[in-house]
């Protein structure tokens, strides 16, 4: 285990098209450190994801993932060390079988037989999935938590020590979600996740990292980032739900005729 | 849209049984019928004793195999439409003597029985890819596939597009939904403008998804080459007994026809 899984010194990236997606990023994420990645739509987080795993070539700058700087020849141990989770699990799920996907980063390292058999045990059963039921079926067949699920299972099975989420709550109905939350919850490694579901971050991860046009804005207890309104909405963000129920602050209470009794106000 | 009407197919529906065919291996399945279709197709046209004992080996196989008649024939009579197209062309021919003759066209006694003999080789082809695809799955086809050393590149080609036909269809109905769904209607010639357009959006979709999914197999280890599960062609004994008989039929079906 490594005191920093991810250090980034000053990375830029530039598109094609001459859009600059990131400016001059720097950052340092801890082993076993779990971290929200934040931002409006274009702000950079899925371009700054995808340097993570060496599938967007790093322009500007540095990056240390583990022991591994990013250079053509460690990709490999790169790719092994940090999975990656895409946001829509079509995308991710391309072989015609759930053992066979779930295989899939595996047999890229050459492991076989009854090695692989274990890794694809381990993997679904980490993700709570039976791996005798799944295992033949058809990845358009499932429903979008299962989808998702069998996704995380795929890079699970590489067995990798930094976990890279997009959006990992998307598309997920209530129940899905809160279960994707438990899993993750329990997941001993360390993990970046880009997300706009404030209310994920606020219940998984003890640190916030917000971006806006490309840039670190604020790196911070997500308790303070998230409580911040005014720094929010000047980044195109809001509080998350949890922050903004009826009744939990005191602008929002019903008017009554006679006023509460102080002790009974909650939060004032 | 005929596109939209069309069901999502199952294509093995006799996967699930337990006879002597299901207890042999895919690629050994798959050899048999390879063996069976080269014979079919190699032997010269006219030679119909030769096509009686292959369609007998057949018909027992089937039988043996428990299929589906019902799911066979109407994919039999599925399939037949299409290739009865390219046969038609097989029945008109200069030589020969002629038997109808209407302006250019006319059918010669030769044509007759090149039509006759191809018709016979098509039919019983399709029998035996039937009986292939009714009763194992396509995952299990490419395996075999790659067992049986296709390049794994095109094996990877047939894989994704066995998983992403279903997807593309439900974009496709989505978007054409999402059309209905603002009024859609009116002139047949708007309709196929905008279904154009639609297919246009499909096609840069799927480029952009396909990219996603490079992508996704980049981040998991993929270096260009399918990993690959070593296995051996034929495993068992009950494997190489079917490989023997296979080819002993297909040597007496050639037999009959040739003098030693």
């Amino acid at each position: 285990m490594h005191h920093n899984s991810i250090s980034i010194q000053n990375l830029s990236f530039t598109y094609p098209d001459g859009t600059q997606a990131l400016r001059q990023i720097t950052l340092h994420i801890r082993a076993t450190e779990r971290v929200a990645l934040v931002g409006a739509n274009g702000s950079g987080k899925s371009t700054l994801l995808q340097h993570l795993n060496g599938i967007l070539p790093q322009q500007e700058g540095a990056i240390v993932i583990g022991q591994y700087t990013m250079q053509p020849e460690n990709i490999k141990a790169i790719r092994n060390f940090v999975g990656l989770v895409f946001q829509n699990p079509d995308d991710q799920l391309f072989m015609p079988t759930v053992r066979e996907d779930v295989c899939f980063g595996p047999l890229n390292q050459n492991i076989q037989d009854e090695a692989l058999h274990d890794r694809y045990h381990q993997a679904m059963s980490a993700v709570a999935l039976d791996p005798h039921h799944y295992g033949d079926r058809h990845p358009n067949h499932l429903s979008g938590g299962e989808k998702k699920r069998v996704a995380i299972a795929g890079v699970l099975a590489m067995q990798p020590q930094v976990l890279v989420f997009d959006e990992p709550s998307a598309q997920l109905d209530p129940r899905s979600r809160r279960q994707l939350i438990d899993l993750l919850r329990n997941l001993p490694l360390t993990q970046l996740i880009a997300t706009h579901d404030l209310d994920l971050a606020l219940d998984l991860c003890d640190r916030t990292i917000v971006l806006h046009q490309g840039q670190i804005v604020r790196d911070a207890p997500t308790v303070e980032v998230l409580a911040d309104t005014a720094f929010l909405e000047q980044h195109c963000l809001e509080s998350p739900a949890s922050y903004r129920r009826p009744y939990c602050l005191l602008a929002d209470r019903p008017s009554c005729p006679q006023p509460h009794p102080r002790h009974l106000v909650p939060y004032s | 849209m005929v596109l939209l009407h069309i069901p999502v197919v199952r294509l093995d529906v006799d996967r699930q049984r337990f006879t002597v065919w299901h207890a042999l291996s895919s690629p050994t399945r798959v050899l048999c019928v390879l063996l069976m279709l080269l014979a079919i197709a190699l032997t010269p046209n006219g030679h119909w004793a030769t096509w009686a004992v292959y369609g007998m080996g057949i018909v027992a196989v089937l039988g043996l195999s428990r299929v589906t008649w019902p799911v066979l024939l109407q994919r039999l009579v599925v399939e037949s439409a299409f290739v009865g197209v390219v046969l038609l062309g097989t029945l008109f021919r200069p030589e020969g003597a002629v038997l109808w003759r209407w302006g250019p066209l006319q059918v010669t006694t030769v044509g007759v029985l090149v039509l006759a003999s191809v018709s016979i080789k098509a039919l019983l082809s399709l029998l035996l890819l039937n009986l292939l695809t009714l009763t194992t799955s396509v995952p299990d086809l490419l395996q075999a596939l790659l067992v049986l050393r296709v390049p794994p590149l095109l094996v990877a080609i047939l894989a994704s597009m066995y998983r992403y036909l279903e997807v593309l269809i439900a974009e496709f109905v989505a978007m054409k939904r999402a059309a209905i769904a603002r009024n859609l209607m009116g002139q047949r010639r708007w309709q196929r403008l905008v279904i154009g357009n639609m297919i246009g959006s499909l096609f840069i979709r799927t480029f952009d998804r396909g990219e996603r999914i490079h992508q996704a197999m980049l981040a998991r280890g993929y270096q260009g080459l399918t990993p690959v599960v070593t296995q051996p062609i034929v495993s068992g004994r009950r494997d190489v007994l079917a490989l023997t008989v296979t080819l002993l039929l297909a040597l007496c079906g050639q037999a009959i026809y040739l003098d030693f």
